[in-house]
């Protein structure tokens, strides 16, 4: 029996037997690039067809801040719709949601750190070794000790601070400052979210309710953790909620 | 017998100026060390400044206040190292 070529007969995945399109020539003088000719997509897959419609109500508001609750200090590692926060590579018509860092928790170690460095120096008398250094050798040393402790805890400020994990409109954001000069920036579309799971393991995670959200994408960087971030289950429900809304935009990419 | 007993012969020490060269090399090595720190401190700044572009929040100005003090805070160590040492 022959299959139909009929659209709505055919089954999904049934292979359709059309003929070779036939190339014509239409004058033999007219000659043919033989470089490939750079292909433009006609019609290009919207970043989100509901940005100016939904994004921008108060009702969608409302049901951010349901989820999230509102930013109670500056210095919070969960910021909900900032009004100062932005970063470099944002797009106009997009609008941060949320700004997450590690949780406080996660600083205690190098502030210890940092407060026993700042006794050391007092622990000068009592090395045999150092009291034959020149009392000027000695003060010097002591501020240069006391400098380093401040690179120290400056810097491990700095890679708390600036290593930022973002929500917007439109898409999650990881921005890592992994040692002095090296910056990483990844991101994937709302639409491009496949899958987020959330795991929150050991003592201090549970009693202070931090962990990691990871993100499976469909986006050339295939997963983005948000690493020991505050509450773990608000951000997979305002990711889920974010998918939902967006997936009219995520159909028309698949289609 | 007078064991035990200073006497007023000269000294016999084969390497005197070995004290003054080990100052010397403890003055190198403190002068160095802090234009070496002077350097990272510079980095510092010019992390802190980048980090800033990239990232804009409340604390920036703060925190670029704070790089520039560091910044001063090592160079007044180089000098102290090269004036006092």
């Amino acid at each position: 029996m022959p299959r139909s070529p009929d659209l709505d007969t055919i089954a999904p995945d049934d292979k359709v037997d059309s003929p070779a399109p036939k190339v014509t020539v239409s004058s033999p003088d007219i000659p043919i690039p033989s470089t490939p000719v750079p292909v433009t997509d006609v019609h290009p897959a919207p970043k989100s067809h509901l940005k100016p419609n939904y994004f921008d109500t108060p009702g969608f508001h409302k049901k951010v801040y349901d989820i999230l609750g509102h930013t109670k200090t500056p210095f919070s590692s969960f910021l909900v719709r900032p009004d100062i926060f932005t970063f470099s590579e944002k797009d106009d018509d997009e609008e941060i949601l949320l700004v997450l860092r590690p949780h406080w928790f996660t600083n205690v170690g190098w502030i210890i750190i940092a407060t026993l460095m700042l006794f050391v120096p007092l622990l000068l008398p009592y090395v045999p070794l150092l009291n034959n250094f020149p009392p000027n050798y000695q003060f010097v040393a002591v501020i240069f000790w006391y400098l380093i402790t401040f690179a120290y805890a400056f810097e491990q400020f700095l890679s708390w601070y600036f290593d930022v994990y973002i929500i917007t409109t439109q898409r999650v954001v990881d921005i890592e400052f992994n040692n002095l000069l090296d910056k990483k920036f990844s991101e994937a579309g709302l639409g491009a979210i496949q899958d987020v799971t959330s795991r929150v393991s050991g003592v201090s995670q549970t009693m202070f309710n931090y962990g990691t959200v990871l993100i499976q994408t469909a986006a050339e960087v295939n997963q983005i953790n948000f690493e020991k971030v505050p509450n773990p289950d608000k951000i997979v429900k305002i990711l889920g909620e974010l998918r939902e809304t967006d997936q009219p935009s995520l159909n028309q990419h698949v289609s | 017998m007078n064991f035990g007993k200073q006497t007023n012969l000269p000294s016999t020490n084969m390497f005197p100026n070995l004290n003054h060269y080990l100052v010397l090399a403890e003055k190198i090595f403190f002068i160095l060390g802090a234009v070496i720190y002077f350097i990272f401190s510079l980095v510092v700044v010019k992390q802190t400044t980048t980090m800033s572009k990239n990232v804009q929040d409340k604390f920036n100005a703060i925190l670029i206040i704070f790089s520039y003090l560091h910044l001063a805070f090592s160079l007044l160590l180089v000098i102290i190292t090269i004036t006092i040492l």
